[in-house]
């Protein structure tokens, strides 16, 4: 007799395993499969964790030399690059290991394998037939590869990225988006020359430009060279790898070792969704409504393989949803604020239409901002530039979208997510008392600022 | 977004309960959303809106002859707003019947000179809790409270009976604990405390609130008959009047036996008619044979 389930969770990233992991806790009998040996998907395995590990060594190296400026020198660091990919490592597997208890004590059926659809309502797992009542597509997406190449084991992926193979002397970075620059802000400060070449006007393209530049100033502090507006039109291999660049630099970079980070592309293409009914689009993505169901009323995709934004807490949520969608209730995400965070030094990260981009949705709207050059917290604890900038509506007060640059700025988001979420005014903002000295404190006087109540400028 | 401002929470609520926000919103003449305006309280908006027309009290007594002014206690106000309340917002019905003490007397009787040795005074108040405190363990329904939304109706683990206090400073309401699970002498001694302490101001504020149902007794003072006012959350509430020696014939013969009067109002929302005579038929049938109170 076949094998059966009330719910196939294909893919075991943060999408597929919330999903599964909230679905076993609404009583479902679910299983989950992923081809990979350890759960936790790009994420945890090759994406956001290890990458914030090294980010991590990355910043401590930095404010160790930072010191130096406070009559603290310790030094050229000593890196010993097997220990610090071993540490790394090990946060992975203690994390990935800890899903797989969480898995055990809700019975989840854990399958290793490719799952591929062969009908409506079954699947193959590596050539063993599995049947579903209900199955969500949480297969993720993988790096793109340009086309036209050399096949080269020095030009590395993400993943290869952050195998830590080796610090090279000259690296190159094709693509200056959230992870390109993470890729610099690590291998710039483990002492590789890093140049950066984006075909965007900006780095980090989509965020807003004020902020940008706070942050493309401290990279090129840190002797990342950035080169935007640039096409690389040709790669040679040779002794070393040649980056022949048109536009705004037009010109060859030399490089020991290049990252392709030139976006993501969704998976949908690799587990037979013909054979379940379902459409994939030529980007490979298997599109979803907000309840998470696709073009097949059984068959839900979530995460990466459902579209932009492609960031694990959106996969999360959308998990969630799902899981309850399947178990008969009424879910769906109904919000379209997904913060973005790109974890450099300083950090960016941003929730919300930009200034640009709700004047182009044709909104009426204003800006606030608290430079963080007077926010008292940030000198006091050796942070650089920075910037929090609030969007609203000069009508209502009401906050619309923020950006913050600067250290910890992704965790200072969160206040206005939340405040976003809640619809607040920036009176409500303003008159929310934030301790003194901090960081926050910068999203209060921005809004302060546009109330005229501000007296720290 | 859209220009309505509801939070994440009120947004999914309004979504389990199939109601479009943007509607809602124009039907209110609103842009900001809050739980209340999605869960919709018990509570039409007519009638509360004549419960706040204040207009009729508004009037000079003094034209019409000498008055003199007193301030009502924080407790009578207090307990006025509460009976409002309940008087505005509860479709109340009082059912009537009454039971016959010839046994509980006897039993007083017997018992009272054990219950002197012990500096208890056994009332028939206690047989009334204890009675009513078995009626609640036999019908669940009674033993419980309507959420705020009046959607959901939570049923006790638990019976606590209340006693309604007539103090100079005002009603109070304190609770004997687990009546169920009390003797009658214990819930006696608890009574005589509990109304000593309420007199002297000294009752705690854990010793109210939280009661199955109260039991309010005229007994003492007289009456035939009243219709008490539920006490919210409460589903209901029993009123005993002073008892009077009725004749009851048996076959031929005239008889003459001592009845308490009692009194049951109830939330018809929960509780229909028929299943509130047999709840007080019940407790009577325990009044009337106290020994039954044992199995
Ligand atoms: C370097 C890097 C850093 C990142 N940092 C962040 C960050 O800081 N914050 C953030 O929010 N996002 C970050 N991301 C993006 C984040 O990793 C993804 O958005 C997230 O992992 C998507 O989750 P998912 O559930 O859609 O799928 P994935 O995590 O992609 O997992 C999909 C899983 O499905 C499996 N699979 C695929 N096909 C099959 C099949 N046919 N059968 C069985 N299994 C299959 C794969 O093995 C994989 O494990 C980063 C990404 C990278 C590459």
């Amino acid at each position: 007799m076949t094998d059966r389930c009330d719910l196939l969770v294909i893919g075991a990233g943060p999408g597929g395993y919330a999903c599964a992991f909230r679905a076993a806790d609404l009583g479902l009998k679910v299983t989950l499969v992923d081809a990979r040996e350890r759960l936790g998907g790009v994420c945890l395995n090759e994406g956001c964790i290890p990458s914030k590990a090294l980010l991590h060594a990355a910043e401590v190296i930095r404010s160790a030399q930072d010191m130096a400026g406070w009559g603290i020198a310790f030094g050229k660091p000593r890196i010993d690059l097997d220990a610090l990919r071993a540490r790394k490592d090990g946060i992975v597997g203690g994390l990935t290991g800890g899903l797989g208890g969480l898995a055990a004590r809700r019975k989840v059926t854990e399958r290793r394998g490719t799952a591929t659809f062969t009908g409506q309502n079954a699947v193959e797992i590596d050539g063993e037939a599995l049947e579903f009542d209900r199955a969500v597509v949480a297969v993720g997406s993988r790096p793109v590869r340009l086309p036209g190449w050399p096949d080269d084991p020095r030009i590395w992926d993400s993943a290869a990225a952050l195998e830590l193979r080796e610090v090279p002397d000259r690296l190159a970075i094709v693509g200056g988006g959230i992870i390109g620059l993470e890729m610099a802000t690590i291998y710039s400060a483990l002492g590789s020359e890093v140049a950066v070449v984006e075909l965007s006007p900006q780095i980090a393209p989509g965020a807003d430009p004020q902020a940008v530049a706070i942050l493309a100033r401290a990279l090129e502090g840190h002797g990342v060279t950035l080169h935007t507006d640039t096409r690389v039109e040709e790669v040679e291999a040779g002794d070393a790898l040649t980056l022949t660049c048109t536009g705004d630099f037009a010109g060859r970079i030399e490089a020991d070792a290049v990252i392709q980070s030139v976006g993501r592309r969704a998976n949908g293409d690799r587990v037979g969704a013909e054979a379940a009914g379902l459409t994939v689009t030529a980007r490979g993505e298997i599109a979803s409504d907000a309840a998470g169901r696709t073009d097949q009323p059984h068959i839900y995709a979530i995460g990466d393989v459902s579209g932009l934004p492609m960031l694990a807490h959106r996969a999360t949520h959308q998990g969630h949803v799902v899981a309850e969608v399947a178990a008969g209730h009424r879910a769906a995400l109904d919000t379209i604020l997904i913060p973005s965070v790109a974890y450099t030094d300083p950090e960016l990260a941003w929730i919300g239409p930009t200034e640009a981009e709700a004047k182009a949705r044709g909104l009426t709207v204003k800006t606030t901002s608290f430079p963080w050059a007077a926010s008292g917290r940030n000198l006091a604890s050796g942070g650089g530039d920075g910037l929090t900038k609030l969007v609203y509506d000069p009508g209502t007060l009401r906050l619309l979208g923020g950006t913050i640059v600067g250290r910890n700025a992704g965790e200072l988001l969160s206040e206005i997510t939340l405040a976003l979420e809640m619809g607040a005014t920036l009176e409500d903002i303003g008159l929310t008392i934030h301790a003194h000295p901090t960081l926050s404190e910068t999203t209060a006087f921005a809004a302060e600022r546009a109330l005229g109540m501000l007296t720290d400028l | 977004m859209t220009d309505i401002t509801a939070s994440p929470s009120v947004r999914k609520l309004a979504r389990e309960k199939g109601v479009d926000l943007a509607e809602l919103a124009r039907s209110l003449g609103r842009t900001t959303l809050v739980r209340e305006d999605v869960s919709g309280g018990a509570a039409p908006a007519p009638a509360a809106a004549q419960a706040g027309d204040r207009s009729y009290w508004d009037v000079d007594h003094a034209q019409y002859g000498p008055v003199t002014e007193e301030p009502t206690s924080r407790i009578a106000r207090l307990s006025a707003r509460n009976l409002a309340a309940a008087q505005a917002l509860i479709p109340a019905v009082t059912h009537h019947d009454r039971a016959d003490v010839s046994a509980l007397e006897a039993l007083r009787k017997a018992w009272r000179p054990e219950a002197e040795a012990q500096g208890v005074k056994l009332t028939a108040l206690a047989f009334h809790v204890a009675a009513l405190a078995r009626a609640l363990r036999a019908f669940p329904r009674f033993n419980a409270s309507l959420s705020p939304d009046g959607e959901t109706l939570i049923l006790k683990g638990y019976v606590h009976v209340g006693i309604a206090v007539d103090t100079p400073h005002g009603l109070l309401v304190p609770v004997i604990r687990d009546a169920d699970r009390k003797g009658l002498l214990a819930i006696a001694a608890e009574i005589a405390d509990l109304a000593a302490r309420a007199n002297a101001r000294k009752l705690g504020p854990d010793e109210m609130g939280g009661a199955s149902m109260t039991i309010s007794n005229l007994g003492g003072i007289g009456g035939t008959a009243f219709t008490p006012i539920v006490n919210p959350p409460e589903l209901a509430i029993l009123g005993l009047t002073r008892t009077e020696t009725v004749t009851v014939w048996e076959g031929e013969t005239p008889r003459p036996v001592p009845m308490v009067p009692l009194d049951l109002s109830y939330d018809h929302r929960v509780i229909n008619g028929a299943d509130a005579a047999r709840f007080l038929a019940h407790h009577a049938g325990l009044i009337a044979d106290p020994r039954r109170m044992t199995i």
